[in-house]
């Protein structure tokens, strides 16, 4: 029997696959969420992509202190809540704290003691004007892998307004990451911020942390257990703003809400007292005119 | 001691490669001497240990006893190899570099200076006719000119005595008449050569004297005109009688 | 020396004609240049990431040359037959393992100089200044990790049959150093006896190749190392690639050829 032509195989070969593909391509877009991938990097790594972003979510942390971290094999080495640390201000409790996971302790012998001038063997942190913007790129990369890990735009937003005077793309990446996080009440609390601290802008802020506290209530009424400390900031942050404003009763209603996740319940219902006799003579001066 | 080459109850055992398997005796007490501007021809089927005498003369290999000799220095001593060159058989030249950096590398090695080395460069290309590709790379080679090129790496040094192992090994007729002119060439300059071959007839054409060597011993050396009229045959019938493969002329 | 200098210029000529340096350059700078070109929060002067993945990317360069380049070194010496008009020179075998080690040494030091001035010129494209003495001592400690690591391999190329099992077995080891090396001590001291004694030997016996990485240091501006420790730490890289040459040449004096 005489073969046909080559390139008439090859042609007929190529039929085949290309119907095939089409068979098959609505078939596949089933079995399993790398097949509609909307990022190259889900397309390559799959759900093994939230690996490499948290990698690079505390890359970034490393980044902050100038390339000083424990390993895994050093002794006094904890977990910490990365952002926590990378993001607010701390008490000298906090401090105190922090210097004792962080720390890699004393030389062992002669080789680790040598060996410590070779690595950032000292704990510092990006202090100076400016140098905050070094751990974006991780927290970006950190982004990208993972689009459901809000940490990273809650850290990312508050380097970009506070530190480095970005409030405008603090916004645009909250923005992103409210999008891949709908009902993210951490989102939605730092957008309030960003509108408070950077804009002025209270109505909107308020707007938000109200939102948020509806977000925080809805996962909790769903079960999720949302985070305590989210709680308590959003409604002090609320109470504060009514007090500003004036607005006494509605900022007792937030104290109220504060008091039942704050780690000091006194201090607050000392705060909780103050109002009730500043509403209490607000009231009587009132009646009085 | 009166010859450039002398091997002295040469002995090299291989020790043996597996459990239970006896050693291997690659030589049993050789002994050898080549005079200074001889051509010399080492014969014997594959296993007779051509090979390994080469290797022991050349520090390949060290022998189990005896010893060998190159112009009265022991061959175990890297300066006996300063006044040799060597052929080897079948060998692949570094691919990347060209004929004419090939034999600088191994001029450079010898210590000669850079005039004198691309003087000796240009006249060794002209004499195994490679001066038209000395600035191809030899991986572009054919085997003759890869032979050729080999010759003219031992001959960088001016050597005064030629170590060729299978020397026509594998190359057309065209080639094998090339590296025999040059051979003959050499001999006329006076050098001495030592060299294996299985090539019968170019060995009767270009030797001096030849040895034969069958399951590492000696078993006939002398004068190719000397055996010739001694056996009554010529060379190849001389070779094939020694290691028992055809019967004596005179029986 | 002629015949090592010799030997260390056909290597050195080797590695320009082969193209595996060119590959791993043009990867290194189109990699390091599209990380560049993202947009970042439009901020320009963000540099320490730059500096850390191109400086990550001459790292695995130079390792990947090195391993490359001395696994297959010997082996095709022998494989080509190249080393029978080599060795029939007066040429010694320590002749030839050290001019492979210097060869080798040498072109990685040509490729690493290359590697090195184009990391300056990304990092001064965006901070604008030549941090030359941070850079030479990064250069200078990674080339000293290259002898140590040629010195390695040689060796290994003359135990194992393969250069592509020697390489691998090799990069293990090498990666293995630089990442638990510098740990081993706090590893040992959680175990029981006899193991605690094993890993303690264990962690003062291998070269601590992690003493020649100072990419935290130049990433994140941290100062130069003490020129006195900088001293100290080549001539400990020094003691052990003489200790795996001296190795290399016992192993191969003994190797028989054919």
């Amino acid at each position: 029997m005489k073969l046909p032509a080559p390139s008439l195989i090859l042609l007929l070969l190529l039929t085949i696959c290309f119907s095939l593909a089409t068979y098959l391509q609505p078939q596949t877009m089933k079995w399993g969420e790398r097949a509609q991938a909307d990022s190259m990097m889900k397309a390559l790594l799959g759900d093994g992509r939230r690996i490499f972003a948290n990698h690079f979510f505390v890359k970034a942390d490393i980044y902050f202190h100038s390339g000083y971290y424990p390993s895994i094999f050093d002794q006094g080495h904890r977990e910490e809540s990365h952002s926590r640390h990378m993001v607010e201000g701390h008490d000298d409790h906090d401090e105190e704290e922090h210097e004792k996971a962080m720390d890699i302790g004393q030389p062992k012998d002669w080789i680790d003691r040598f060996g410590r001038q070779f690595y950032s063997s000292s704990h510092s942190h990006l202090d100076k004007p400016g140098q905050a913007r070094e751990i974006l790129p991780w927290l970006k990369l950190s982004a990208e892998l993972d689009p459901q890990r809000v940490d990273t735009y809650t850290v990312a937003a508050y380097w970009l307004r506070s530190k480095l005077g970005k409030p405008a793309e603090a916004e645009d990446f909250l923005r992103e990451g409210l999008r891949a996080n709908p009902n993210s009440y951490e989102i939605l609390y730092e957008l309030g911020l960003l509108y408070y601290e950077n804009h002025h802008d209270l109505v909107r802020s308020v707007n938000l942390w109200e939102l948020a506290l509806r977000r925080w209530n809805d996962q909790d009424k769903a079960g999720k257990k949302p985070l305590e400390i989210s709680y308590n900031e959003i409604t002090t942050r609320l109470a504060q703003v009514e007090e500003e404003q004036g607005n006494l009763r509605q900022a007792l209603y937030y104290r109220e809400l504060e008091k039942k996740a704050s780690p000091i319940p006194d201090a607050v219902q000392k705060q909780i007292d103050e109002l009730k006799q500043r509403l209490a003579s607000k009231t009587v001066s009132q009646s009085l005119k | 001691m009166n010859g450039i080459l002398e091997i002295k109850d040469l002995r090299v055992e291989y020790p043996s490669r597996g459990i239970g398997e006896p050693v291997k005796l690659a030589l049993k007490g050789l002994n050898l001497s080549v005079r200074e501007g001889e051509v010399f021809g080492f014969l014997g089927p594959n296993g007779a240990g051509k090979t390994t005498t080469m290797n022991v003369l050349l520090g390949f290999v060290n022998a189990t006893s005896g010893a060998a000799y190159l112009f009265g220095v022991d061959v175990k001593e890297p300066i006996a190899r300063q006044r040799i060159g060597y052929l080897p058989e079948l060998t692949y030249y570094y691919k990347f570099l060209t004929a004419e950096e090939l034999l600088r590398f191994y001029a450079r090695i010898f210590g000669i200076p850079r005039g004198e080395t691309e003087r000796r460069i240009d006249n060794l290309l002209k004499l195994v006719e490679l001066e038209h590709a000395r600035k191809r790379p030899i991986k572009t080679y054919s085997k003759g000119m890869q032979q050729r090129v080999g010759l003219a790496q031992a001959l960088i040094n001016n050597p005064d005595l030629l170590i060729l192992d299978e020397p026509t090994s594998g190359l057309d007729p065209i080639g094998r008449m090339k590296v025999r002119e040059i051979i003959q060439r050499l001999k006329n300059e006076g050098k001495t050569i030592f060299f294996s071959s299985h090539e019968l007839g170019e060995v009767e054409t270009v030797c001096d004297r030849v040895g034969i060597l069958y399951q590492g011993e000696l078993k006939v050396e002398g004068r190719v005109s000397d055996l010739i009229q001694k056996y009554q045959t010529n060379l190849e019938q001389i070779f094939l009688q020694i290691i028992g493969y055809a019967q004596p002329v005179n029986s | 020396m002629n015949a090592v200098f010799a030997l260390s210029n056909v290597v050195i000529k080797e590695l320009y004609r082969r193209k595996d340096f060119y590959v791993l350059f043009i990867l290194t700078v189109l990699i390091t240049l599209v990380m560049a070109s993202a947009s970042l929060f439009n901020d320009d002067k963000i540099v320490r990431y730059l500096k850390e993945i191109c400086l990550l990317l001459i790292w695995i360069s130079a390792l990947a040359m090195a391993l490359g380049t001395a696994s297959r070194q010997i082996p095709a010496e022998r494989e080509n037959r190249t080393i029978f008009p080599l060795l029939a020179k007066p040429v010694t075998r320590w002749h030839v393992v050290l001019g492979k080690f210097l060869g080798c040494w040498l072109a990685c030091g040509l490729a690493l100089v290359v590697f090195y001035v184009f990391l300056g010129l990304v990092s001064a494209s965006r901070e604008h200044t030549w941090p030359v003495l941070n850079y030479f001592q990064a250069f200078w400690l990674q080339w000293i990790f290259l002898a140590v690591v040629i010195a390695i391999v040689l060796w290994g190329s003359i135990i194992f049959a393969a250069p592509s099992s020697n390489a691998t077995i090799c990069l293990v080891f090498v990666l293995g150093i630089l990442i638990v090396g510098r740990y081993l001590n706090q590893i040992a001291l959680q175990q029981s006896e006899p193991m605690r004694s094993i890993i303690y030997g264990i962690y003062f016996i291998i070269p601590h190749l992690e003493f020649f990485d100072v990419r935290d240091l130049v990433v994140h501006d941290r100062g130069l190392v003490g020129w006195g420790a900088c001293v100290l730490v080549t001539l400990y890289g020094a003691a052990y690639t003489l200790f795996f040459l001296f190795a290399t040449w016992l192993s191969f004096r003994r190797k028989a050829l054919n």
